[in-house]
């Protein structure tokens, strides 16, 4: 299997404080992949790293199968998109020019500055000069420039953090496109929701370590057998297993024609971290 | 893998700044600020050497130094300097597309001192490769002021001193009497240049101020490589 990221043992420090310690994962091509974790727990630092932005203390880290520290290459930039929490524009520019002088660096057709600006909502404000738009519009605007090229990786930290639902939602269906199209997407992020919507694996981050990696799934379902709630229509609540007499249970309530509806009760992404760290997002 | 120059990523980046220059308005009154001496100084009739050249080594420190420093900082304040560097254009591609419109509006403005200040350019080609070679002083140490400033506001204060010995040091040298000292602001890009240009004038050997001028635009260039590498990171 091919993979896209290969961290081994890789550690950073500033100073006396140890951001990260002794982080192993591996990235497939095409998986989109979530580092969970609170503010402070490194996941910018881990993204700075595999960006060669920041040098690692220690460890073996490589992006597309070489040494991180080859990035810098055109060819080999080309390759990837980055959004940070510190992705700056030109304010006096408008958004078009901004994308504009991407679409150049990048040698992709101006077409496609249309293509993403109707992705992140913002066809009709191209004209607008970037100081004129809110906090959540320039987000949508780095967004845009970080995907114009369709990276084969797209490192995004935070991608949404300033955005309201619906553009969420109008993000969230874009990335899952460019996944489907080819582009592998490591994500941090301390939304639960996002990691559910588009991770395959996440990881949990606390205190520079890698607590727990694996499919959103397999770690709700790691935290034993969750229960059913059953909400009936006198709206009182029965809970039951999810076992044999548990579903006698439920059919029993539906056969009475007494039965609203079901909910599992499996926890959270959100609750497994605080279980696991004693800390919540 | 071979790192290719692309001029075409040069060009983008040029461009992007001329667009932001016409919106610029700190700098574009940076950059009228030696016309209005060069304006000055060709009305009162001055006719000392370094009265007349003052203009245009002042030209140069504001329009190259200044200007230079005050878009590499802003580029750093507002975190736009680390988009182009984790874009395919490679350092040299930045630095060289922020410098081309530093240089061209440099060599506009020197131009309209030269007229404004009724300056009569002695042989025309060494003139140039001088004018040249400062400009390659002067952007490297704008680059250098500007990498070493968190914010724009800071190239000035950082930027005062340069200004103050490498624009102006001629005007108070008459006021300095230590040797020493005299000495070393002989070796000042500044004097070298108005020697190279009063010796143009009167036929004396200028060689070795050009040559003095090509080691300050090496050393220039080396610090601002070495200062670049070690502040690339975070």
């Amino acid at each position: 299997m091919e993979h896209i990221i290969e961290v081994n043992s890789l550690a950073k420090s500033f100073g006396d404080k140890l951001a990260l310690k002794d982080v192993d994962f591996r990235v497939r091509k095409g998986e989109t992949i979530g580092f969970l974790g609170p503010s402070g727990s490194g996941k910018t630092t881990t993204i700075k790293i595999l960006t060669a932005q920041l040098a690692a203390t220690a460890g073996d880290v490589r992006v597309f199968g070489e040494p991180v520290h080859l990035l810098k290459d055109p060819a080999r930039m080309k390759k990837i998109g980055i959004l940070t929490d510190n992705s700056g524009l030109y304010d006096r520019l408008t958004v078009q020019d901004n994308l504009a002088l991407y679409a150049d660096l990048y040698d992709v057709g101006k077409e496609r500055v249309r293509e993403v600006l109707e992705m992140v909502s913002l066809l009709g404000e191209e004209k607008t000069p970037v100081k004129k738009l809110s906090k959540g519009m320039k987000q949508r605007v780095t967004l845009a420039r970080a995907i114009l090229h369709k990276p084969a990786l797209l490192f995004l930290d935070e991608p949404t953090s300033a955005l309201d639902p619906t553009t969420t939602k109008h993000i969230h269906e874009g990335l899952r496109e460019l996944n489907r199209e080819g582009t592998t997407i490591f994500l941090t992020t301390h939304d639960m929701d996002e990691a559910e919507a588009l991770c395959d694996r996440v990881a949990f981050l606390h205190d520079g370590e890698i607590k727990l990696f694996d499919t959103p799934q397999n770690l709700r379902t790691m935290s034993g057998s969750p229960t059913i709630s059953l909400l009936l229509k006198d709206k009182t609540t029965v809970t039951v297993e999810p076992n044999e007499s548990g579903a006698a249970a439920i059919a029993g309530y539906m056969a009475s024609g007494n039965l609203l509806t079901i909910h599992s009760n499996e926890p959270t992404l959100g609750d497994l971290f605080v279980q696991l760290t004693g800390r919540n997002l | 893998m071979m790192t290719t120059f692309s001029m075409k990523r040069v060009n983008a980046i040029f461009v992007k700044d001329w667009k932001d220059l016409q919106r610029n308005s700190y700098v574009l009154f940076t950059l009228a600020l030696p016309l209005f001496f060069a304006a000055w100084l060709g009305r009162i009739g001055a006719d000392s050497a370094e009265m007349i050249s003052f203009p245009i080594v002042f030209a140069l420190v504001i329009a190259g130094a200044f200007v230079q420093a005050a878009m590499v900082a802003e580029e750093k304040e507002k975190n736009t300097l680390r988009g182009l560097l984790l874009s395919p254009a490679s350092v040299a591609e930045v630095f060289i597309g922020k410098s081309l419109l530093s240089g061209v509006m440099t060599l506009v403005v020197v131009a309209g001192c030269i007229w404004l200040a009724e300056f009569s350019v002695p042989s025309l080609p060494l003139f140039a490769l001088s004018i040249v070679i400062a400009l390659v002083i002067f952007l490297a140490i704008g680059t250098l002021l500007g990498l070493l400033s968190r914010t724009v506001m800071e190239t000035s204060i950082i930027g005062m001193p340069v200004m103050l010995i490498f624009g102006m040091s001629s005007m108070f040298k008459s006021m300095i009497t230590n040797e020493a000292i005299l000495t070393v602001m002989d070796y000042l890009p500044n004097e070298l240049l108005m020697n190279i240009w009063v010796g143009l004038e009167s036929g004396a050997d200028v060689g070795e101020s050009f040559l003095i001028l090509t080691v300050w635009a090496a050393v220039s260039v080396a610090a601002t490589v070495i200062v670049y590498r070690k502040r690339r990171m975070d």
